[in-house]
């Protein structure tokens, strides 16, 4: 029985760090993890792209990475809050607890787990990039903006699945697209005339990746504009979702039943 | 209708709807028209044959379901199932365990490290607190579940055919202790197939079949009935 705000919280910090505990308890070499993995894959990128196939120069594999990595980030944190709210049956069957804690609950794990490899990703650019050090601060505001997207769509996803589980399917379909179509392999300038420019940064994720790029690779401030534009409509997604969680909260203890 | 009350249930109606096809739903009624009342400190049992609707009712009253009609009048503020190992995770250690799992059934941080040497104790765990869940068995589980579940204070108790838990020995002290928490004025809703254990328990017991009250009364009046319709 979960009944007070800051109860919730505090329930809720627990959790995560039990949680990542728990993660890391299931391998040999537990924490070290989540250092290797994005050194792996850090370094299979760079294998590929500038020792197999040189292709270019090591401009395009930092292009590459400041696109590829904040999508995983964002693909990783959306499929697994999509199937959240099932997945915590056991727990939403036994006590009354509000169902957006589950979603929440995916969407801080994954985000700890991310700054490592934002680290990495920091380290590799400081080597191989020629941008400012100083200039990254306003990377910030860019990764703070997508936490804010990244709980939106989260929320959403999580409290469609339970209703319709064929939905799971269409989400891992739509982070398809969507990786297509955000300009991780290529850039936009290069392929698309002005008119479509316009309408391919309407697409939040390619405005983000194109504002990592313009911080990290060629240190132009970020588009202000945009990333404010982008936060609004993440808080207000997310405030509209509380209230849905609110308004339906037991519904979910009967459709995880089923 | 008197002080004494401690829920009021009135005309609660409840039905699943079950997912068949695209589209297709079959409804069926868990619990219709149900009515009674449970007042402070009073043990009362429910039962009833399988599907009557008792496990659908206690979570109506642990707040995890909500009624379709009727309503729930709740004079106290804590009421929890006795459910055991509510959020265990095999990979960690029964103490982080006993923490998160008293903390998800209403305890503070706080208060969790406070009960967290009962818990342990009342457990008979010992050492093994320590070792990751994944490596106990089954009835240190259930035990140290129980531990949690029964160490922390609520108004009203839940309790779901659960003393079926670990050994002899411990069931023993599992029902001692939930007797003595019952005998000092703990007001508990419990639910079982075990007549006996219902008889030693509860004063006063509710009779359903197929979502509907059929009896509630005395212990011995109510079973005297239930043993000659089932017989």
């Amino acid at each position: 029985m979960v009944n007070t705000k800051h109860h919730i919280v505090e329930v809720f910090f627990t959790k995560l760090r039990l949680n990542l505990k728990s993660e890391t308890k299931k391998t040999y070499l537990s924490y070290a993890w989540w250092l290797l993995e994005p050194a792996l894959y850090v370094s299979v990128f760079y294998l590929v792209f500038s020792v197999i196939l040189n292709r270019g120069t090591d401009d395009f594999l930092l292009f590459l990475l400041c696109g590829k990595i904040p999508f995983l980030w964002f693909s990783k944190s959306i499929s697994n809050a999509s199937n959240s709210i099932v997945a915590g049956r056991g727990l939403i069957l036994q006590i009354a607890i509000p169902k957006q804690f589950f979603p929440l609950l995916v969407v801080a794990q994954d985000f700890i787990k991310q700054l490592f490899v934002f680290f990495f990703l920091f380290v590799f650019l400081a080597i191989y990039g020629d941008g400012s050090v100083a200039h990254w601060i306003y990377v910030l505001p860019v990764i703070l903006t997508q936490m804010l997207l990244i709980t939106a769509c989260a929320l959403l996803v999580s409290a469609i699945t339970p209703f319709i589980p064929d939905f799971k399917f269409l989400v891992g379909t739509g982070l398809m697209i969507l990786m297509f179509g955000s300009g991780i392999f290529y850039s936009y300038k290069e392929f698309l005339s002005e008119r479509h420019q316009e309408l391919f940064l309407m697409n939040p994720l390619a405005n983000l990746f194109k504002n990592y790029r313009e911080v990290l690779i060629d240190n132009i401030t970020p588009d202000w504009h945009a990333l404010g534009v982008i936060c609004l409509a993440s808080v207000l997604a997310i405030i509209a979702m509380n209230v849905w969680f609110k308004k339906t909260d037991t519904t979910y203890a009967r459709l995880v039943m089923q | 209708m008197t002080a004494n009350n401690l829920l009021i249930i009135d005309n609660v109606t409840l039905s699943y709807r079950t997912r068949l096809a695209f589209f297709r739903q079959k409804r069926f009624t868990a619990l219709d028209s149900i009515s009674f009342n449970v007042s402070k400190g009073e043990t009362l049992g429910v039962i009833g044959k399988n599907g009557c609707g008792k496990s659908t009712l206690l979570k109506l009253l642990a707040g995890i379901y909500k009624p379709d009609k009727g309503s729930i009048t709740q004079f106290c503020e804590r009421i929890s199932l006795l459910t055991l190992g509510v959020g265990f995770d095999a990979e960690l250690s029964g103490r982080d365990n006993a923490i998160i799992s008293a903390m998800l059934l209403g305890a503070t941080k706080k208060q969790a490290m406070k009960l967290l040497e009962g818990i342990i104790e009342f457990s008979e765990l010992g050492d093994f607190i320590y070792q990751p869940m994944k490596t106990y068995s089954t009835g240190m589980k259930a035990r140290l579940g129980f531990s949690v579940a029964v160490t922390l204070k609520v108004d009203l108790l839940l309790v779901d055919e659960v003393l079926g838990v670990g050994d002899a020995s411990f069931r023993q002290k599992a029902e001692q202790y939930l007797l003595k928490k019952i005998n000092s004025q703990q007001s508990v809703i419990f639910v079982s197939h075990n007549e006996s254990q219902v008889r030693r328990l509860c004063k006063r017991v509710v009779w359903l079949e197929k979502g509907r009250v059929k009896m509630d009364g005395a212990t011995n009046e109510v079973f005297e009935q239930y043993n000659s319709k089932s017989a």
